[in-house]
């Protein structure tokens, strides 16, 4: 079987991709490994428009349902594309299952995924005391002492998740300034638990069976100093999932794929995508959804030669 | 076969796996590590690591929520 489309992400983008499709009567498939997307471990999403407040959980489900009522889209959950090849003109995923699917055309909505801090000890100590989910483990933190690294709006929402539980909490940045929204950093700046340090680098985790601490350069002073916490949460932005379309498509420095914002489309003929893999200036649910509609609408043209 | 499940509240992969076993029919017990301080151990001294989930599947470990790892051990074992 020969897709018109296939469709490579189960967030946001893809599912809005799939709706749509479906919805033209274009033949597609969509592969997921599971639905979502990056906000799936959100504990409050606060911006998704129709929705006062929702959960990343429950926006995954409802994201899931609105798609698996529609007629005539095939779906492939618990399965990722590892590899993509292009043959007689058509594209064939190449699935960690060692499924082979084929289609003319791609619409790529893999996002992105987290940055690491790339420091000696982080993956040694993963589980054991650095942490990237902080809605999931922040409640093992009761009455300890952790440390969130970056200041973004992500480290803001771990910072408050942990102020729950945790007895101290140091929120630490490479930069010298606090980059999240103005509302929380004021709540977090007045909460006395909460010591923030900037301007550092961290060098490497320290620990023995678990997390102990790390050794940071301080900028400001430029000497080496230790901080013992029993955790740390890493929230230091994310890397584009665009490798499996590079040799294919133009991507930018930092990885995203480049298209042009009128159709979605790559520099790639029959290859189109959107969301967080993309160079889209603001990486945004709602943003994902439109563009992701935008690029099917142009992909149906496209199939009908319009 | 007997699944313990060591979660925390408001984890998503704790829910994703207790949705994923119940889909199966499989039954399982749940162990919140947040306020038992018990089961914590008990993790810890299973998995070696002090994250949520933990999958006790019949002895066999797992951490995190893999679907795939977890459905290929649910084949061999019914």
């Amino acid at each position: 079987m020969i897709y018109d489309l296939a469709i490579i992400g189960g967030g946001p983008a893809g599912v809005a991709a799939g709706i749509y499709a479906a919805r033209k009567k274009i033949e597609s498939v969509i592969i997921t490994d599971f639905f979502g997307g990056q906000s799936l471990i959100s504990a409050s999403i606060e911006n998704w428009i129709g929705d006062k407040s929702i959960s990343g959980f429950d926006l995954a489900k409802k994201l899931e349902n609105h798609l698996r009522f529609q007629q005539g889209i095939d779906i492939v959950e618990g399965d990722t594309v590892l590899r993509i090849i292009k043959e007689r003109g058509r594209f064939v995923c190449i699935t960690k299952n060692n499924k082979k699917i084929e289609a003319k055309t791609l619409f790529i909505a893999s996002g992105s995924r987290r940055r690491k801090l790339d420091i000696p000890g982080e993956k040694e100590f993963e589980g054991r005391g650095v942490f990237y989910c902080s809605t999931c483990d922040a409640p093992l933190f009761k009455d300890k002492v952790v440390a969130v690294v970056g200041a973004g709006n992500a480290g803001l929402e771990a910072v408050q998740d942990l102020s729950l539980y945790a007895k101290k909490i140091y929120l630490v940045d490479q930069a010298d300034t606090i980059k999240g929204d103005v509302v929380t950093r004021e709540r977090i700046e007045k909460n006395e638990k909460i010591k923030i340090i900037l301007n550092i680098q961290i060098n490497k985790i320290l620990g023995d069976k678990f997390l102990t601490g790390f050794i940071y350069l301080d900028r400001n002073t430029s000497q080496e100093n230790k901080l013992d916490i029993d955790g740390v949460f890493v929230e230091i932005g994310s890397v584009p999932n665009s490798e499996i379309v590079k040799d294919f498509v133009e991507i930018n420095n930092a990885g995203e794929i480049i298209v042009d914002h009128k159709t979605q489309q790559t520099s790639m003929l029959g290859i189109w995508a959107a969301g967080d893999v993309t160079d889209v200036l603001y990486k945004q649910n709602n943003i994902s959804v439109g563009d992701a509609i935008k690029a099917v609408l142009n992909i149906n043209e496209y199939l009908r030669g319009v | 076969m007997k699944v313990i499940i060591y979660t925390a509240p408001n984890c998503v992969y704790c829910q994703m796996a207790k949705d994923f076993f119940s889909k199966k029919g499989v039954s399982y017990e749940e162990k919140d590590v947040s306020y038992d301080q018990g089961a914590f151990g008990e993790m810890v001294k299973k998995s070696h690591q002090k994250g949520v989930p933990v999958i006790d599947i019949n002895n066999e470990v797992f951490v995190g929520f893999n679907r795939n790892d977890i459905e290929k051990i649910l084949k061999i074992l019914k």
